[in-house]
């Protein structure tokens, strides 16, 4: 079957040549696909180049892009548009400042319908499938009345109104608390069971994202250095900067002894699972960890 | 008690609205006279009532400034916005010319080209030039400030969320830049209206305000050209100007605040 995304692409800003390097990758569908990497190695700049919005920025991409036969470098630009929002959906990290601050929510996610369809959906239903209050209040809210994790939600319902074959995570939970994080992991996760869509999930937290996805990408500098299922990244990493990340995963010292209760212990024991029997488990009990 | 300049301000507007009196007219029995109950504010030396004069001023000058402040707001709107949207070789036009003009001393600029103007010209085309060159001056700054802001707003991640939604550039525009535009827009107006009504007041006070007969604050501050010898009820246009002034100054944070 044809992958959902097949990229192969170089990225360069006119004061930083090179940010992306040939890096190849692809998407099934409904596969969930983790991109690893440290703070300046490319990441956020492939979910730009895959929008096409490294040009706004002005930044070039090259290379090929294809989603869903199509080369998304060679469309034109009003082509280009009518897939970004509508079969790409983006999340973007800091979820607050990617509100509009003098939109109230409800305003803010028509805004996102009308970009490229008429009428209005149903908003409530659509609240509730990010699990946010399904009142007609919290849409007259602003941005500057909401929770972070709540914020991000609003952004997630944004990203999945049109139903997107893909949808782009570009570190979505670097600034929400571990709670909020496991859920939003976990909204993810059943977003991708119920609307198959598939997910590009970036981060720097190699455990989060273990947590959930099928396959892991670590980049390093501009370059894809490792790819693959994440069982196979965990049991057996072959570059030396994988290695180096799964050695820096922090393990509790002084719990090892002690039962479940611990915290960490449990984390710990999310790696395992991820190695032993796929993700789901893993990602259950990645939320109970974060819960207890 | 913090309602009470602007109390003053619109019961003086008020009544200027719908007194009889014309501010032209001269009592040729009662030339400059001290205050009385038919003059409250006495008469001037060619014997016109200057409490009449004050309301009419007071009308022209707030009217006036507040037109030549919308004009200098949509200026600068215009040019600040264009500059900040496009970006590039327009921009660095705009900047750079914003840049040499503010480096010019702005009161003698005025005074020189309204003294260059000639002496007969009409009295309402002496009161259109003079505010229309203080908007043409008053844009300055305002541009500054508003292309600052539309540039910080399509560099914000809100407008980067708006275009991963696929919004097109016309609706990015109007539903995410004009609204957090507003607020700044609105603040410039506010600051404009009294920058314009002291600055007419120093112009007027020099005489190259409106031409006789026409009262605006400023004109009306011509008597006191030897302030020594004036008397004390001529310096009634500095009180109406402190206290529009003062008005304009607390209108602007709460403008602001509000939205």
């Amino acid at each position: 079957m044809n992958p959902v995304l097949y990229a192969r692409i170089s990225a360069d800003y006119p004061n930083r040549p090179g940010v992306l390097e040939d890096v190849e990758f692809a998407i099934g569908r409904g596969e969930i696909l983790g991109l690893v990497g440290e703070s300046g190695s490319g990441k956020s700049t492939i979910a730009m180049t895959l929008l096409r919005l490294i040009e706004s920025k002005g930044g070039k991409a090259r290379g090929e892009l294809l989603f869903q036969d199509r080369n998304l470098l060679a469309l034109p630009g009003r082509k280009m548009r009518r897939v970004r929002g509508r079969e790409i959906g983006l999340v973007l990290q800091s979820p607050l400042s990617a509100l509009n601050p003098s939109l109230r929510i409800g305003a803010q996610i028509l805004e996102a319908w009308r970009a490229h369809r008429q009428g209005s959906p149903d908003l409530l239903q659509l609240l509730e499938m990010v699990n946010l209050p399904p009142e007609p209040g919290f849409l007259n809210r602003y941005p500057r009345q909401l929770s972070v994790g709540q914020a991000q939600r609003v952004l997630i319902a944004m990203a999945v109104i049109h139903r997107p074959a893909l949808l782009i995570a570009d570190e979505p939970t670097s600034a929400l608390d571990v709670v909020t994080q496991a859920e939003i992991l976990r909204l993810f996760s059943s977003l991708n069971r119920q609307m198959g869509t598939s997910i590009l999930y970036i981060s720097h937290d190699l455990l989060s994202v273990a947590s959930f996805c099928h396959r892991i990408a670590i980049l390093q500098q501009g370059r894809i250095v490792e790819a693959n299922t994440t069982a196979e990244i965990f049991r057996n990493p072959q570059h030396p900067y994988t290695q180096a990340l799964l050695a820096a995963i922090p393990k509790p010292p002084n719990c090892l002894e002690t039962t479940t209760d611990c915290p960490s212990l449990a984390w710990s024991e999310t790696i395992n699972q991820a190695v032993d029997d796929g993700q789901y488990r893993a990602k259950d009990s990645l939320v109970c960890a974060s819960r207890s | 008690m913090k309602a009470i300049p602007a109390i003053l301000l619109a019961l003086l507007l008020i009544v200027s609205l719908v007194h009889g009196g014309s501010y032209s007219s001269q009592h040729r029995e009662s030339i400059d006279a001290p205050p009385s109950w038919r003059f409250p504010l006495g008469t001037d030396d060619l014997g016109r009532d200057r409490f009449v004069r004050l309301l009419d001023a007071t009308r022209i000058s707030v009217l006036f400034a507040g037109a030549a402040a919308f004009a200098a707001t949509l200026l600068a709107s215009l040019a600040g916005g264009i500059a900040g949207y496009t970006g590039g070789w327009f921009d660095h036009m705009v900047v750079r010319t914003i840049d040499v003009l503010l480096s010019l001393p702005s009161l003698f600029l005025l005074l020189v080209t309204r003294a260059l103007m000639p002496l007969n010209i009409s009295p309402v085309l002496s009161l259109l030039v003079t505010y229309a060159l203080m908007a043409a001056m008053g844009w300055l700054s305002p541009a500054r400030v508003i292309r600052a802001g539309v540039r910080s707003f399509f560099d914000s991640e809100y407008v980067l969320q708006a275009r991963a939604e696929g919004c097109s550039e016309a609706r990015i525009l109007v539903r995410h830049i004009l609204p957090n535009l507003r607020p700044i827009l609105l603040a410039q107006f506010w600051t404009s209206v009294p920058v314009f009504i002291l600055t007419e007041a120093s112009l007027g006070f020099l005489g190259l305000s409106a031409g006789e007969p026409f009262p605006t604050w400023g004109s009306l501050l011509h008597e006191l050209q030897n302030p020594l010898m004036a008397r004390p009820e001529a310096f009634a246009p500095i009180v109406a100007i402190a206290l529009c002034v003062c008005c304009f100054k607390r209108i602007t944070p709460w403008r602001v605040s509000q939205i």
